[in-house]
């Protein structure tokens, strides 16, 4: 319901800001080849990719001369969603919004068409990936979880079982030379309630899932995998601050099918550098606690290679994969 | 509990009202078919509410459930027929009623007799299920098996007759909730490379096609033709008629909330246990069977307090105590949400909405009741070839609206044909729902809980929560055991005397 709830402020928001701006923030729009652009998305109507996609597209017709269409492609846990875009034509017509979700699937079941039949187009956002443990609790930074972990078993909750939440716990577990048990969960709320009762020192999740919990004050916030601080949770360091090298980007970004024009992407570069600074776009995304991550078309390529293959290797070392 | 500005809100909301009146009318419509039982009711108008706001898909449930609770008495009245099983006990007294000529005043009664079990049990629901929700926090790994487990035990008493069946009914069930990907490992199981599987099996297929499905399959192998008359419209009991009826219809509502709350039931048997108290209470037990007003009031009492009361286990605890709240158990896990103490915590509006969706729809279904009797009986007397082709076709556009996907209908009308061969064998299918819907959390809670503990099962008997749960499921599995094995040596010992 809290989800629900922020999204329609943050629509409410926007289209009140529209209003109050008006025409003032018009700039001209680039020239785009296709006049209807689909972004497909495996997530439900309602779920985080599809809500990051229909905000993203009411911002996006200022920078791109063209109509943005969002498609919910679900089922097989991004599976249809890339074979979708995989076949469809390469002219910059139809998009996926990627997360880090289609590389698991990718590497876990083998569909027809994996994130290798895909060319990374641009990406746009990191998710706030945080360590968080109970105010009241006897950890008081990650040193202490660490210590303690030292001493005795210690638990530690990832939110699901094949995620980069699971990653993070077991490269930081790596890291600090601990053998804690690594509890994983089926969503981030019931993580939050072991958490809450002591039963797992800390959890590792994403900051979106702790909003209520946080304002109320009955969970603290220990590091981020962040590489870089969470604007607005300046106090909170990092984990490789924290001194463990261990560091994350939940991407959020746009693949294509094989072979777009340079033109084409060139577009995009620009027009997704500028979205970023749009004034209404960052009011509602930085309400999301979405971190503006933008990597060129030149550079996405190899990030998304490094990614898959560093998520190979984990998959592997956790026998979840051969 | 919410302020009141949140209750008047949701009482004038719009959307709110709506649901449960659209919920309560297509409730009397789903009841008043004949094999179409409450839950079938539910099961059919569950996929459509995926794309619903959560407290409204939920709320539109609970109020289907009230209004099939009152639909299955029209049939029941008027041929003879009871339109589901809880309201197998008015037709002894109602259908009597019909054939003096007093089908109305019997459709009346059973009206507002709903409307008082319905009233009492919501207030029960409100009353009982709030002070659970403090055991939120202290739920951990081990209390949620204990949960299931509790959950699975139920199976024991809703085997119809036969443990060996529902046994293995429940551990089909146990096996289709392996499929998919490993809740602790994330390793994928049984998905034969097919991506449609990797989330599993939803519980919604298994219910839409184990019982819908099903039903339909077998309703079109039956050949018997029913017919109502359609000029009966339905006469108010009195402010005196009422008054005789007190006593009946607290007898129903004070059988309706034991059943509810215990597993296993329904509203079948407290329907009837509530018609024998009533004669055995009443001031003239001999017009009973021959068109007693109390005959009706006591049963028809009774099941719509089921239909409120049988939500409070299912809210507090996760224990679905009939096939309705199996179905709406799908229903919340569907949406995302777990219920158990933590629902009350995280979802306070859900639970608002059902207390007042389903106030709402207590209210108007005297309005409505009256409204909608020629339309049911209009709906009955179609060929049932129209009808089940309608209903089919109602299923399957449901299924393919959850995920957009042809696999889903393929898996649903694969398990409609294993529902149709289990009824054809005498297997029940309610323990493989269960089995399906629980053992996801059994399984996952188990393996958790010995991640924690680094292997040792000891961790189960350390929880005091986990403790309790599961001294009351091996309380649960002796007691229908005995019971079991009690009736098969009656049984035996009177095929040996006959």
């Amino acid at each position: 319901m809290n989800l629900m709830k922020s999204i329609g402020m943050a629509a409410l928001g926007i289209a009140t800001a529209a209003i109050l701006s008006g025409a003032s923030a018009m700039a001209d729009p680039l020239p785009y080849p296709n006049k209807v652009v689909t972004l497909v998305t495996h997530s439900s109507p309602g779920g985080g990719s599809d809500v990051f996609l229909r905000e993203m597209t009411k911002h996006l017709g200022k920078y791109i001369g063209a109509t943005f269409i969002v498609e919910n492609a679900q089922g097989g846990s991004g599976a249809k969603a890339m074979a979708r875009v995989a076949t469809a034509p390469a002219d910059g017509s139809v998009f996926y919004a990627t997360t880090p979700t289609y590389i698991y699937t990718s590497l876990m079941s083998k569909p027809q068409n994996t994130y290798k039949d895909l060319d990374p187009l641009v990406n746009i956002f990191a998710d706030s990936e945080v360590i968080y443990t109970r105010t009241d609790g006897p950890f008081k930074s990650l040193k202490d979880v660490i210590e303690h972990a030292k001493k005795e078993r210690g638990r530690w909750g990832a939110a699901n079982p094949a995620s980069l939440e699971r990653q993070a716990a077991e490269q930081l577990k790596r890291a600090a030379g601990v053998t804690p048990a690594i509890v994983t969960h089926e969503g981030g709320g019931d993580m939050m309630l072991n958490v809450l009762n002591g039963t797992l020192d800390i959890g590792i999740g994403e900051i979106q899932e702790l909003r209520s919990q946080l304002d109320a004050g009955t969970i603290t916030l220990l590091a981020t995998f962040n590489p870089e601080r969470i604007v607005e949770k300046p106090d909170v360091p990092t984990v490789k601050e924290s001194g463990f090298d261990v560091s994350l980007v939940k991407f959020r970004g746009l693949a294509g099918p094989k072979g777009i024009p340079e033109t084409t992407t060139a577009i995009w570069d620009e027009a997704i550098k500028k979205l970023l600074e749009d004034p209404d776009y960052k009011k509602a995304y930085t309400a999301e606690v979405l971190v503006p991550q933008f990597i060129p078309h030149k550079d996405y390529p190899a990030f998304i290679d490094n990614f898959g293959s560093t998520t190979e290797a984990f998959l592997k070392s956790t026998g979840a994969i051969k | 509990m919410t302020t009141f500005q949140d209750i008047i809100h949701l009482l004038t909301g719009t959307p709110l009202f709506f649901v449960a009146i659209g919920g309560l009318t297509w409730g009397i419509l789903g009841g008043a078919l004949p094999g179409i039982s409450a839950s079938i009711t539910m099961a059919l108008v569950l996929p459509f509410t995926y794309t619903m706001d959560p407290a409204q898909a939920i709320a539109l449930l609970a109020c289907v459930y009230i209004g099939a609770e009152y639909g299955g008495s029209i049939p029941a009245i008027l041929i003879r027929t009871p339109g589901t099983n809880s309201s197998a006990a008015t037709v002894i007294d109602g259908y009597e009623m019909n054939r003096q000529g007093r089908a109305g005043e019997a459709l009346g009664i059973s009206l507002m007799s709903g409307v008082v079990g319905s009233l009492f049990g919501l207030a029960m629901l409100i009353l009982l299920t709030e002070p659970l929700s403090w055991l939120a926090l202290a739920f951990t790994p081990p209390s949620y098996f204990g949960l299931g487990i509790l959950g699975l035990s139920v199976i024991a008493s809703m085997s119809g007759g036969s443990l060996i069946k529902g046994l293995a009914s429940a551990t089909i069930g146990l096996m289709i909730a392996t499929v998919g990907t490993d809740p602790i490992s994330g390793v994928t199981r049984f998905t034969f490379d097919i991506p449609d599987l990797l989330g599993g099996i939803e519980p919604v297929l298994v219910m839409v096609g184990l019982f819908a499905l099903t039903e339909l399959m077998s309703q079109s192998g039956s050949t018997t033709v029913l017919q109502l008359n359609e000029t009966i419209r339905i006469k108010l009991p009195s402010w005196s008629m009422m008054k005789r009826l007190k006593r009946s219809q607290t007898i129903g509502c004070i059988l309706g909330l034991f059943e509810g709350l215990t597993p296993g039931g329904g509203g079948s048997i407290a329907a009837f246990m509530s018609y024998n108290e009533a004669k055995r209470w009443s001031k003239t037990p001999e017009t009973f069977g021959k068109g007693s007003e109390e005959g009706v009031a006591a049963p028809e009492a009774a099941n719509n307090t089921v239909a409120s009361t049988a939500l409070i286990p299912l809210l507090s605890f996760g224990i679905p105590s009939s096939n309705s709240t199996a179905v709406l158990l799908g229903g919340l896990l569907m949406h995302g949400l777990i219920p158990g103490p933590r629902l009350f915590e995280q979802s306070a509006q859900v639970i608002d909405s059902i207390y007042v969706g389903s106030f709402i729809a207590i209210v108007a279904q005297i309005g409505v009741g009256m409204i909608i009797l020629p339309a049911c009986i209009w709906l009955v007397n179609r060929p049932r070839a129209y009808r089940a082709g309608f209903i089919f076709a109602l299923i399957l556009s449901g299924i393919f609206t959850l995920n957009n996907s042809l696999f889903d209908l393929g898996i649903a009308l694969a398990l409609g044909l294993v529902g149709y061969l289990m009824r054809i064998a005498g297997f029940p299918v309610l323990p493989m729902i269960l089995g399906v819907v629980l053992g996801h959390m059994v399984e996952s809670s188990y393996r958790r809980s010995l991640v924690l503990s680094g292997g040792d099962h000891i961790i189960f008997l350390q929880d005091p929560i986990a403790v309790f749960l599961l001294s009351i499921a091996l309380i649960f599995v002796v007691f229908s055991l005995t019971r079991e094995f009690r009736d098969a040596r009656k049984t035996k010992i009177e095929e040996a005397h006959s």
